[in-house]
């Protein structure tokens, strides 16, 4: 409740990419560049050489350190992006994406920030709670292996991809014109619940407007989804088919069906 | 009043209507009983944890005066009455511009206090869940409950306070009030109670109502509750369980749009316990509430929980409802989602039938049908005197031993029609659940009838005048039914024609609530027939047969509109929840109707 009423943004620390430690080593390498360009003229060559060296060597220890800054910024925004669904604050989410941006779920690909991206989780995952992180469920927890997150910055710092695990609750509305369910929906439920676990496959680029990471495009892979719920001690694999139908023929549905092996490629 | 409630049209009462008739509030509430003095020439100051602080003066035991929040004094008549500790009092506040009262709930014992704060016209705007944004009507009495203290200069204030409870659910009550007027009530939810009118209406029905549940101590509770999408009235009493009586006040108007303002004291009986299945951990202390921010109640002043079918239903005439069902007729193929949501815990369909020929002949000059089949989903059968076969889809359950539970649409019936027939191969005795489109209310609401009748078969030799008949040995029995392992509910058989359905939230609490009438039959010892029309609400029809002795129910849907109609598949595992012991309210024998 505590985060729910905090007036914070989620997403403050993106929006203000140049201060902090980050910002200073930037400014400190820039000035450092400029005294070694300054000094050019009135040094012999030997000296310019080990200088060059320096320089060379400066500037890839900055871009090493900018690297690992663009690294920890993914996680923090994965993090947040995992806060805001632990907290049902999923119109916040959106916020987190590239305009263009999109997002692969249940054999379906969610186009563009303000249309699929906002549909799949304003629509979808509000009504069906979904994304909220729990524990794996008894005999799906992942091995060792499956639990290596990555996170890989390009040269130019401008893209990035990565891979987390996941462990969510997923649901889907029950869809009747039982009278019992539209009641259940009443009190927030009518929802069939599940357990699924996998990866999310993600790439980030670099806004330009601003220099903050956004989301260009998060899969989430399955591996495996079950009949579990917290505080069961058991749980048993399930099917849940895949979206049957796209928008606008399903008002909640992705812009594209794709095959479920094709959503390992980009669709 | 003989006409149900969830039928008859309250009449839309506007602010000003409401303001004038609202006047004589002024004078403070009527009882029928003395009112206490135990108030006159006190003063103290009411604090409410996130609420108003209320200095009271009362003059004497019928006015006093009120200071809200360090304002101006407002001078207004009252009523208060006592129930062991507690004292109760209620009044309006005369000219507000919002019309509005206080109902104070005074615990002298631990000076801890509980406030009902009640309005009306109060222009809420209310999203159903089908997606309209509704106003409420003006009538409908609001509250809010305040939880808080008598302050007392030096002292601490307390750090427990009155709280929800859900230690009430389950019970249920009979009471009688020093007006005459009887009531059962079910409090089988903690946001919801069923009650029966048993004076003030002709039938025997009951309904449901959004309700509160505040524990003053083990003993003693204060409840609620308001007749929302009926008359809007307000009913709220302290209540103390070992001596069995209670203190409270009705506010609101009444279906000839009268005002009823008075304060009662009554004595009643517990009826019965249900079992309530939450963890043991939970003690309901904290309110409800949704889930899901896309959910239709918005936090705020005022919130409740409260269903309003009738909001969402779409009026179809019976012309406009026979044109879908000439274009769409489906029987038992209404799609996966009717399978996963209300049978997923279905009984298995049997093929006792097939190879059998016979005849259910129905009585006083009821129909007469005669049966051929041979495949174990396709019947043939024809009404008496026609010549021409006609086939149909059918579904047959074996209920209990050699107890045949099948169902078909009657070809090319208008209204469109299907029948549910209970086949008792060792004894011959049949029922059909005679089940049709259209009521004098819509045309998209079903309407059904039981008629009894024998079997004419091969090795069956029927009664003459033995029959299945109506029963009320359901009476007062909770069962819940899972019809998957995500939706199960609670049926409480409230009357002899009537039940109650209750949603288990997740965590297993009772949550939102309707009714409907019914009909109950008797077929075996521990195997009845439920038919309800899910009346004023979206019209579908469950017609299932009750094994209390596996305690596992079968049966069919039935229902239409703009898409056609539909016969659809209905089961699930149950588990008795208890019974309320209520047989003596009921019956021709009760001369007490109508009052």
């Amino acid at each position: 409740m505590d985060i729910l009423k905090s007036t914070s943004k989620p997403c403050d620390i993106l929006e203000h990419p140049n201060t902090g430690r980050r910002s200073f080593m930037w400014k400190i390498g820039a000035a450092m560049s400029a005294v070694l360009a300054s000094a050019v003229p009135g040094m012999s060559r030997p000296r310019i050489d080990r200088d060059k060296g320096l320089t060379a060597q400066v500037d890839q220890l900055f871009n090493k350190l900018g690297i690992l800054e663009d690294e920890n910024a993914i996680r923090r925004l994965h993090q947040t992006y995992e806060n805001l669904l632990n907290n049902g604050r999923y119109k916040e989410v959106m916020n987190l994406f590239t305009d263009d941006g999109e997002v692969v779920f249940n054999g379906g690909v969610f186009k563009g920030k303000k249309r699929g991206v906002r549909r799949l989780y304003c629509d979808q995952f509000s009504s069906r709670l979904t994304g909220r992180k729990i524990e794996p469920a008894p005999g799906f927890r992942p091995g060792i292996e499956q639990q290596q997150d990555m996170v890989e910055v390009t040269a130019d710092r401008k893209s990035a991809r990565a891979r987390f695990t996941y462990s969510i609750q997923v649901g889907a509305p029950i869809i009747s014109d039982s009278i019992l369910v539209k009641m259940a929906r009443l009190q927030g439920q009518g929802i069939m619940k599940w357990w699924e676990g996998g990866t999310y496959e993600v790439s980030y680029v670099r806004d330009i407007k601003d220099s903050t990471w956004k989301i260009k495009r998060l899969e989430y892979r399955v591996q495996s989804k079950a009949d579990f719920r917290p505080g069961r001690s058991y749980a048993r694999p399930i099917f849940i088919p895949p979206f049957s139908k796209a928008y606008p023929e399903d008002q909640g549905g992705p812009d594209k069906l794709i095959h479920p092996a094709q959503g390992l490629r980009k669709a | 009043m003989n006409i149900p409630m969830h039928r008859f049209k309250y009449t839309k009462l506007t602010k000003e209507q409401i303001d004038k008739k609202l006047i004589p509030t002024a004078a403070g509430p009527e009882c029928a009983s003395e009112f206490s003095d135990i108030l006159s020439g006190k003063s103290f100051k009411i604090v409410t944890k996130d609420g108003p602080v209320l200095d009271y003066t009362f003059k004497n035991k019928n006015n006093l005066t009120l200071s809200e929040n360090g304002g101006s004094k407002v001078k207004t008549g009252y009523g208060a009455l006592t129930l062991k500790q507690m004292v109760f009092f209620s009044h309006m506040i005369p000219k507000s511009e919002t019309p509005r009262g206080y109902n104070v709930f005074v615990d002298l014992d631990t000076n801890l206090v509980t406030v009902f704060e009640v309005w009306l016209s109060s222009g809420r705007k209310y999203p159903t869940l089908g997606g309209k944004e509704i106003v409420v009507d003006d009538r409908e009495v609001q509250r809010q409950i305040y939880f808080g203290y008598i302050e007392v200069k030096g002292q601490e204030p307390p750090e427990k306070l009155h709280h929800l409870t859900n230690r009430i659910e389950g019970k249920g009550m009979y009471w009688k009030q020093d007006t005459g007027i009887e009531t059962l009530e079910f409090y089988a939810s903690v946001v919801s109670s069923n009650f029966v009118e048993l004076t003030r209406h002709a039938d025997d029905l009951s309904y449901c109502s959004p309700s509160d549940y505040v524990l003053i101590n083990d003993n003693m509770f204060i409840y609620d509750r308001t007749e929302c999408e009926f008359s809007g009235i307000f009913t709220l009493f302290v209540a103390d369980l070992f001596t069995e009586t209670q203190a409270g006040v009705r506010l609101g108007f009444n279906e000839k749009d009268e005002l009823e303002y008075y304060m009662f004291r009554g004595t009643g009986k517990v009826v019965g316990q249900l079992a309530y299945l939450e963890p043991f951990d939970d003690h309901g202390d904290e309110p409800m509430v949704v889930q899901a921010e896309s959910d239709p109640q918005s936090l705020g002043k005022g919130q409740r929980l409260v269903y309003r079918p009738v909001r969402d239903f779409q009026y179809m005439t019976d012309e406009e409802v026979h044109q879908a069902a000439l274009k769409k007729t489906t029987a038992f193929g209404g799609g996966m989602d009717a399978v996963q949501s209300m049978a997923g815990h279905n009984m298995p369909f049997t093929d006792m039938l097939v190879g059998k020929e016979f005849t259910l002949r129905y009585d006083s000059g009821g129909p007469v049908r005669h049966y051929r089949i041979t495949e174990k989903y396709k019947l043939k059968y024809k009404e008496d005197g026609e010549t021409k076969w006609h086939e149909e889809d059918y579904r047959a359950y074996e209920a209990d031993e050699k107890l045949i539970w099948f169902s078909h649409i009657l070809t090319d019936s208008k209204p469109r029609a299907s029948v549910q027939v209970a086949l008792d191969l060792i004894n011959g005795l049949t029922t059909c659940i005679h089940s049709q489109m259209g009521t004098k209310y819509f045309g998209n609401e079903t309407s059904y009838y039981a008629i009894f009748g024998v079997a004419e078969m091969e090795g069956l030799e029927a009664p003459q005048y033995v029959r299945h008949e109506f029963t009320d040995e359901l009476l007062g029995h909770a069962f819940s039914w899972s019809y998957t392992d995500q939706m199960t509910s609670m049926h409480l058989y409230t009357t002899p024609h009537s039940h109650s359905w209750t949603i288990f939230t997740e965590n297993q609490t009772m949550g939102a609530q309707w009714c409907a009438p019914c009909i109950y039959v008797k077929v075996r010892d521990g195997i009845y027939i439920l038919s309800v029309n899910e009346e004023a609400c979206n019209g579908h029809e469950m017609c299932v047969m009750i094994n209390t002795k596996i305690i596992h129910d079968c049966g069919f849907g039935f229902s239409g509109g703009e898409g056609g109609i539909n016969l659809s598949l209905t089961g699930a595992i149950g588990r008795h929840i208890g019974q309320f012991d209520v047989k003596e309210y009921f019956g021709s024998k009760v001369k007490r109707k109508g009052a």
